[in-house]
């Protein structure tokens, strides 16, 4: 943002026609250099050429196959961080609010939250089995400590003068909470839940590889078994569309419920 | 009484532990009252074959071997990211050119690129270290992207007026302007490593048939799908977390020690 540009100053549509020819020309390398690749490893096994990857892609969106893994997944992924959202907010809100509670809570969760939710896998798919749950409970897992964090920060960081003069208002602690409180935090708590959806979407695809019949991590690992490796390819672009989709939707969201926050905050 | 500096600092000790303590031993008595051959973990039981994986030398020579991946993959990664996200930072047209490549690529969760890396490189520490440095490019390159954007462009200029080369410039006023920026993508991403390792090394496992990967991912699978030692797979669980915590405490120390100023 910051550096010098050399372009003349256009119009803000001239300058995003330009954004997208300059993409188009890089995805045109890099395609080129995937077909070179293909055709220089001689193994369609290992590397499709771009155009079966795109005859599978449609293929498999024709017969509605990317559509029900990734309803799955998504559908998945929304129960568990709706799930971490109903226990971290309020559980952050108390801890953020009252030092003592703070005290008593933090260490337990300093203690859990080194371990990743990768590492929960084997044990859950002792408890919980191949199937459904597995997933879930992995997503809140990871899902949860981002927004926890995040929402004891945004208590935290709420102006001590806004609080001192509602109490000076004599405001009850209800409307406090609402009026106060909540809108402060509102901005970080919503980093905190892109955060975890970034990170569980990670991990849904772990989880779904190992511990799931259906889903997209799972579809990825079903063909490469059956080495159907255009399909493999397939479903890996599927991922990744669904997972940006996804963030879109997040952070216009963010943008609706927080219009008065400035920036997205942190980035990992 | 509660005046005294020395019982204030206890009761808060005390208060710290008490949940800790309280699910240790809620998990125990529980477990206690389970009938004898019953697979399930007791906190006792997880300490007991603790000692035994310390004594066998096993659990140890697992987390070294997966240790060992985790710096070689994440070296990889920062060498590559630090030098890409330094020349996008130091120039527009690389960046325009690199950034809708990588930034189509980070969704893609490392995981999903298992499959491939399987079919290429095969079920052995190649597999693991391309999962581990595909994990962690991500955070070096974009932090390091966003530090050189964030160096202060008056500071570039001056040296520039000065006539100071292009190379001098970039190590001696970009690089430490950006440091901050680098040591905490470096940082996550070292924490992004160690997670995809694990990874890597359980689903290896469990999609060749428990080929000889080795590590401590793999250590887990073996104990979840031929021992069924549910003490056991606890242990490699805490030995996750503590090098997760002694990684992430590392890196913050060597924050400190480069930026003084900024930690």
């Amino acid at each position: 943002m910051g550096s010098a540009m050399t372009t003349s100053p256009g119009s803000a549509v001239q300058r995003s026609y330009r954004t997208l020819w300059v993409s188009l020309r890089s995805f045109a390398v890099f395609f080129a250099l995937w077909w070179l690749l293909h055709w220089w490893n001689g193994n369609p096994l290992q590397l499709p050429s771009p155009l079966k990857v795109f005859e599978a892609l449609w293929g498999l969106l024709r017969e509605g196959e990317i559509a029900e893994h990734a309803s799955v997944s998504t559908l998945r992924m929304l129960l568990a961080l709706s799930l971490s959202i109903l226990v971290a907010v309020p559980l952050g809100f108390l801890m953020g609010l009252s030092p003592r509670a703070e005290e008593y809570i933090d260490p337990l969760v300093e203690m859990l939250r080194p371990i990743s939710g990768i590492a929960w896998l084997p044990l859950a798919l002792f408890i919980f089995g191949v199937g459904d749950t597995l997933p879930v409970f992995i997503m809140f897992y990871v899902g949860f400590f981002p927004i926890l964090l995040n929402t004891v920060a945004g208590v935290r960081q709420t102006d001590a003068r806004l609080l001192a003069a509602a109490r000076t208002m004599g405001i009850g602690r209800w409307p406090l909470l609402v009026h106060v409180l909540v809108p402060s935090a509102l901005p970080t708590v919503m980093v905190g839940i892109r955060l975890a959806f970034a990170a569980s979407w990670a991990a849904i695809v772990a989880a779904e590889l190992i511990g799931s019949p259906t889903g997209l991590g799972f579809a990825i690992e079903w063909y490469r078994q059956m080495l159907m490796t255009p399909k493999v390819f397939a479903f890996i672009l599927a991922i990744g569309v669904v997972g940006y989709v996804c963030d879109l939707g997040l952070r216009s969201l963010q943008r609706r419920l927080t219009p008065w926050a400035d920036g997205t905050g942190a980035s990992s | 009484m509660t005046n005294r500096p020395f019982d204030h600092r206890a009761s808060v000790w005390v208060r710290k532990l008490v949940l800790p303590v309280m699910l240790i031993a809620v998990w125990q008595i529980w477990a206690s009252t389970l009938p004898a051959g019953s697979p399930a973990p007791a906190p006792l039981k997880v300490l007991q074959t603790l000692g035994d994986l310390l004594s066998t030398g096993s659990l140890l020579s697992a987390t070294v071997q997966s240790l060992g991946r985790v710096v070689m993959g994440f070296t990889m990664a920062s060498v590559l990211g630090i030098a890409l996200g330094l020349m996008m930072g130091a120039s527009q047209a690389v960046r325009e050119n690199l950034d809708p490549i990588i930034e189509s690529f980070r969704p893609i969760a490392p995981m999903a690129i298992l499959p491939i890396a399987i079919l290429w490189l095969g079920t052995g520490t190649p597999t693991a270290l391309a999962i581990v440095a595909y994990a962690s490019f991500f955070p070096v390159i974009i932090n390091t992207v966003h530090g050189v954007s964030r160096v202060d462009r008056k500071l570039v200029l001056a040296a520039r007026t000065m006539g100071i080369s292009r190379w001098t410039i970039l190590t001696r006023v970009v690089l430490p302007g950006a440091l901050p920026s680098i040591l905490l993508g470096t940082r996550l991403a070292m924490g992004v490593a160690w997670t995809a390792i694990i990874a890597a090394e359980l689903a290896v496992g469990a999609k060749s048939g428990g080929g000889g990967s080795g590590g401590i991912g793999q250590m887990m699978f073996v104990f979840y799908a031929y021992n069924i030692d549910l003490n056991a797979i606890v242990v490699c669980m805490a030995v996750v977390g503590v090098v997760a915590l002694l990684i992430d405490q590392l890196f913050r120390l060597v924050e400190k020690r480069l930026i003084p100023w900024k930690a």
